[in-house]
């Protein structure tokens, strides 16, 4: 691996109407309930289409119940090169009470494993949400890596958290387009709140993890954000060294960015 | 058939490049009335809309000669029965909003409040309303069941689709009614000036690039704003921006301000043009 390599992994979380439906029967997504439907309908295009564009390879989190609900779509997405990873089953919280976060884990990987024809490898938790069993579980299904926490500039270990034998490739709060745009920012607002962030990571050669939805509330997906975003990649792609990844190669790769990043 | 989220070129009124309907919501006293509060004081924010912010952007809309669509509730209807009229009468098309701009769902309630702001409406402005907004974004299967019976061709409520759209519920599409989509994450004042707190100035610019990005693809653009004060755009600076709004869309070739009724009934004249591809959803 190039020492020079500075890692970016463009992820989304494919959240359409299981968000809603955690809430609402079917009859009642409309309104102000219909924001998840926008996925399907528009934003996944308006998005995926963008990272084609930029020749980008995202990690895609998705729910079980998504991929159920739209099979051909998530193995199409595969087959364009995008990676498939866990994302639970239908936004449920993992530390939710009465819920059978093993089931659920178990229901997700099995349903994802047929759609696209492979073991994922990776995994999110909705909301951000684990218990202390989480990760054990997830080990033992096979799983490389997590990608939940946001505790740590680079990649590592999580033998001691339980994920025995995984990796974490840590999100930043900040790079998650939920994070402002659910507070209603501006597109100029956000998008020089990234730039100041990710020139500052990228000095430091931190893991620099973007993190998008299909959406037209707290995602990325709507024209006039799917334009700020293009001119944001366009100047990520510019700047000296940078690698787009996906979460698997970065997790394969985590040791030598630890190493590489101690040296640097 | 290339399916209508991937079409790239709409027939819009006019041979027009792309559309714009400005949307007023009224949202008096009947959303402090609807939460059983007094609104007094801190609370009197629905009050600014019939006395300042509904006369600013009248007189504002006229200097610039746009139509534009009011959403009303029965309750401010009965409140404010000169000003709704006499807004009816100019040739503005005066939509319902909700009685009480009932936020969340009124349950078995619904279906009278539906009825009793459509007469209201009816007799105060002599014309039957045909369009709805939904207050807070609440709507469901019974919403629109309720508002076909009473004649209704539209409503301007879902956040799904970035154009209008045959409707469709209960696993069945009709020709006969159509969705005009709003969006109250972008092009609404409320997330701005509510939840973000951001100025004015970059609300505009905000909203401009909004346009830009609808424009390129030739698309419909629906503004929502509210002539209250708090987290609406009725205060000058508010509806100043509005205006410059306004001005920038018109220095663009093609463009068309439409009532949304207008533009149902243009989309209902061609219901093959807005059917949407339903697949996976």
């Amino acid at each position: 691996m190039n020492a020079q390599i500075r890692p970016i992994a463009v992820t989304v979380n494919l959240q359409g109407k299981t968000v809603e439906l955690q809430q609402l029967g079917e009859d009642a997504l409309f309104g102000r309930a219909s924001y998840g439907k926008y996925a399907y309908a528009v934003g996944c295009e308006r998005l995926f289409g963008l990272l084609d564009r930029h020749g980008i390879k995202a990690t895609v989190f998705v729910p079980g119940a998504e991929a159920e609900a739209n099979p051909d779509y998530v193995a199409a997405l595969a087959r364009r090169g995008h990676e498939i990873a866990a994302h639970g089953w239908a936004m449920e919280a993992m530390d939710a009470p009465g819920i059978d976060e093993r089931a659920l884990i178990e229901r997700t990987h099995a349903t994802l494993t047929r759609i696209i024809g492979a073991s994922p490898h990776g995994f999110r938790a909705p909301h951000g949400k684990l218990t202390e069993q989480t990760l054990a579980h997830l080990a033992t299904l096979g799983y490389r890596y997590d990608s939940s926490f946001q505790d740590d500039d680079r990649p590592y270990r999580l033998d001691a958290d339980g994920g025995s034998g995984m990796i974490e490739v840590p999100q930043s709060e900040i790079l998650i387009d939920a994070t402002l745009y659910a507070q209603r920012q501006t597109h100029d607002r956000i998008m020089k709140t990234w730039h100041e962030e990710i020139e500052a990571m990228h000095r430091e050669r931190c893991l620099i993890t973007l993190t998008l939805h299909p959406r037209s509330d707290y995602g990325s997906a709507r024209a006039s954000r799917i334009a700020a975003l293009d001119r944001l990649l366009t100047w990520l792609r510019g700047l000296p060294g940078v690698a787009f990844m996906r979460c698997d190669e970065i997790a394969a790769a985590a040791d030598e960015f630890r190493s590489e990043a101690r040296r640097g | 058939m290339t399916s209508l989220a991937q079409r790239t070129q709409h027939a819009w009124p006019d041979g027009a490049r792309c559309v714009i309907g400005l949307t007023l919501d009224f949202d008096g006293t009947s959303l402090e009335r609807g939460r059983d509060q007094l609104p007094f004081g801190a609370r009197s924010h629905g009050r600014y809309s019939a006395k300042c912010g509904i006369p600013r952007f009248v007189d504002m809309f006229t200097r610039q000669e746009v139509p534009w669509t009011f959403y009303v509730s029965g309750y401010d209807a009965e409140e404010s029965p000169d000003l709704v009229r006499s807004i009816a009468r100019s040739g503005i098309e005066i939509g319902s909003h909700g009685y009480l701009h009932e936020g969340v769902d009124p349950g078995d309630a619904e279906p009278e409040l539906l009825e009793r702001t459509h007469k209201l409406l009816s007799d105060i402005t002599g014309t039957a309303p045909k369009g709805w907004r939904s207050p807070s974004g609440h709507k469901t299967a019974r919403t629109l069941h309720k508002l076909r019976e009473l004649g209704y061709v539209y409503d301007s409520s879902d956040k799904d689709f970035d154009l209008p759209y045959l409707l469709r519920y209960g696993g069945q599409e009709h020709d006969n009614y159509v969705c005009l989509p709003n969006n109250t994450s972008s092009l609404d004042d409320f997330p701005f000036y509510r939840v973000s707190y951001t100025p004015p100035s970059e609300v505009l610019t905000h909203w401009m690039q909004e346009f830009d990005a609808i424009y390129a693809e030739g698309g419909y653009f629906n503004l929502t704003v509210h002539p209250r004060v708090g987290y609406g755009s009725g205060s000058p600076a508010r509806v100043a921006i509005v205006e410059k709004l306004i001005e920038y869309i018109k220095r663009h070739d093609g463009v068309r301000f439409v009532g949304m009724l207008e533009l149902a009934q243009w989309c209902l004249k061609r219901p093959a043009d807005w059917r949407r591809d339903w697949s996976g959803q």
